[in-house]
């Protein structure tokens, strides 16, 4: 391993998910297995990418981490406490976004730090510069009304950030991204995790950007859905794009899990 | 200077009601009818109204009630409409409830309410906030149930607890829905304020308007719809600046709002 990886403090489990099971029950009355016995455990400090085609579970699954939703079987723990319920050492940056439409920009960077009752002026200036940090200072004052759908995902991604949560827990915080946006946002989040160290649970749909934020790739199946593979990347740190792009071991890391996939839709075409 | 668009919008109320009038005049004028002055006989009628000290207080009374009944009413439905929206038990707890009184005109109800609380001011207010309760608990009962689940989740994750989401949460994002049940509400007040002093003639405006028809008082019956009217255009036209302030953040922006403000 390279330096700065050897340097992380020894690593201890922060969240567990132990034989989680769920089972919606669908308009139709007919019960639906989303999640079939996912075990996984996630180290403190981590950067575990979740991969899976569309409908597989992966946004469920971080709901049941988030507490949001309870599951049919089995459980989730943070750091060896079982998960009843939201809170804020689990910070969510959902899929929809979930502005308040009614806050500004700042208003929704500084909901969360206020509701912990920090000082208005403190929170203040932690959210302006988080605001900046993602890319959209000058809009501070505007409503989520008055943005593109890119920009109100980096308002959620810094509204979220500013209640500095233990786990960050990200539900495909890139999809509505251009490409350049994109690349740039990918940088900061890795500057901000190599910095602080968070804990990120984030899903993707992207097979590159799995491969290249993370530590972990968990590789899902469909219907019902599992974890088909874990893959550990082992890719230096701190990571540059350009750098990477042209590292034999990172396109290997590319091809190989875009091969499991396309083996994963023939075996479920033939069957 | 006010670009012209501007400028007509403006103008566009002021310019309805001055067509509205001509058109009277010229029916009135044309139809020769003893009951039915014209436009401007009725209006030579509202200063001596609005002079009179006796007729004054009447129509106090009635503002009165209304905004005691109106008020209260939007106070009790709020939350009943949004608790609504946000429990399944709640809500099938009232629904039965509001959908036998839904329907029923409340104007139809004064006869027992009068039996049992008399023809005075109680019976009055209570038919008002009957009036106003249902659309304010409808759109009240919308608005909740239409708040984005992950909305609410991204609260709890932050640690506001279940009352401070029905609070900061539901009520600010249900706000421009539960507004227009309060717009409605407002004019369903006026509505029922002059029906129960229709029927339970004893003060208010309402009462005036029946004892000039009883007299015969055409002129003075036409000026109290003026009032009447004018006093429901005033409302409202307040009612929706408020609302519109409160509301901007969500309104469409080039949507053309449909007050007379
Ligand atoms: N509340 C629910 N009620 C019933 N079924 C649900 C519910 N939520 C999810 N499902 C089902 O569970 C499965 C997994 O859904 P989930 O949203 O977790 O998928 P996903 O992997 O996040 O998909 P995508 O990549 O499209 O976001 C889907 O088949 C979906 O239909
Ligand atoms: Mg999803």
């Amino acid at each position: 391993m390279t330096e700065p990886v050897a340097i992380r403090k020894a690593a201890s489990a922060i969240i567990e998910i132990d034989r989680v099971s769920q089972i919606f029950q669908t308009s139709a009355r007919k019960d639906h297995l989303a999640l079939s016995d996912i075990s996984l455990t996630i180290d403190e400090g981590a950067f575990v990418s979740i991969l899976g085609p569309s409908g597989c579970g992966k946004s469920t699954l971080l709901y049941i981490v988030g507490g949001f939703v309870s599951p049919t079987d089995g459980a989730a723990k943070m750091k060896g406490k079982t998960i009843t319920g939201p809170g804020p050492d689990r910070g969510p940056v959902f899929q929809e976004f979930a502005l308040f439409p009614w806050k500004t920009v700042l208003g929704n960077v500084m909901y969360g730090p206020r509701q912990q009752r920090v000082r208005a002026s403190e929170a203040e200036a932690q959210s302006r510069g988080l605001i900046e940090m993602v890319g959209l200072k000058g809009y501070e004052n505007f409503y989520p009304k008055e943005l593109s759908g890119g920009m109100k995902q980096r308002v959620a991604l810094a509204r979220t950030l500013a209640y500095h949560p233990e786990v960050l827990l990200m539900d495909e915080p890139f999809g509505a991204l251009d490409a350049h946006t994109r690349t740039r946002l990918q940088n900061d989040l890795l500057n901000i995790w190599e910095r602080d160290r968070k804990t990120v649970l984030f899903v993707t749909h992207s097979v590159d950007e799995a491969v290249f934020l993370s530590d972990k790739v968990v590789m899902m199946s469909k219907s019902p859905g599992r974890i088909r593979q874990v893959i550990d990347v082992d890719l230096p740190r701190p990571r540059r794009r350009n750098e990477l792009l042209l590292e034999p071991r990172y396109q290997k890391y590319v091809v190989d899990i875009e091969r499991m996939f396309d083996e994963s839709d023939e075996a479920g075409s033939t069957s | 200077m006010m670009p012209p668009t501007a400028l007509v919008r403006r103008a566009a109320p002021v310019l309805a009601c001055i067509g509205v009038l001509a058109l009277w005049q010229v029916a009135a004028l044309a139809l020769k009818n003893d009951s039915f002055p014209t436009a401007v006989e009725a209006m030579r009628a509202i200063p001596a109204i609005l002079g009179d000290k006796e007729a004054l207080i009447n129509i106090m009374a009635s503002l009165r009630r209304m905004a005691i009944g109106f008020g209260v009413a939007v106070l009790v439905s709020i939350p009943l409409g949004l608790m609504m929206g946000r429990s399944r038990a709640v809500a099938a707890f009232f629904n039965p409830l509001l959908m036998v009184i839904y329907p029923v005109p409340k104007a139809a109800l004064m006869p027992i309410i009068m039996l049992w609380l008399g023809v005075g001011d109680i019976t009055k207010t209570l038919v008002i906030f009957l009036g106003v309760s249902l659309p304010v608990i409808y759109h009240s009962f919308e608005g909740a149930k239409a708040v984005e689940e992950k909305m609410l989740w991204s609260g709890a994750a932050m640690g506001l607890s279940a009352i401070q989401r029905m609070v900061r949460i539901v009520l600010p994002a249900a706000l421009p829905e539960i507004l227009t049940g309060c717009r409605t509400g407002l004019v369903l007040a006026l509505i029922t304020m002059i029906t129960s002093e229709m029927i339970a003639r004893q003060s208010g405006a309402g009462n005036i308007l029946f004892n000039a028809l009883d007299m015969g008082q055409y002129d003075t019956v036409f000026a109290m719809i003026i009032i009447v009217g004018a006093m429901g255009i005033g409302l409202d036209a307040i009612f929706e600046r408020v609302r519109a302030r409160l509301v901007r953040w969500s309104e469409p922006q080039f949507d053309m709002p449909l007050s007379f403000s």
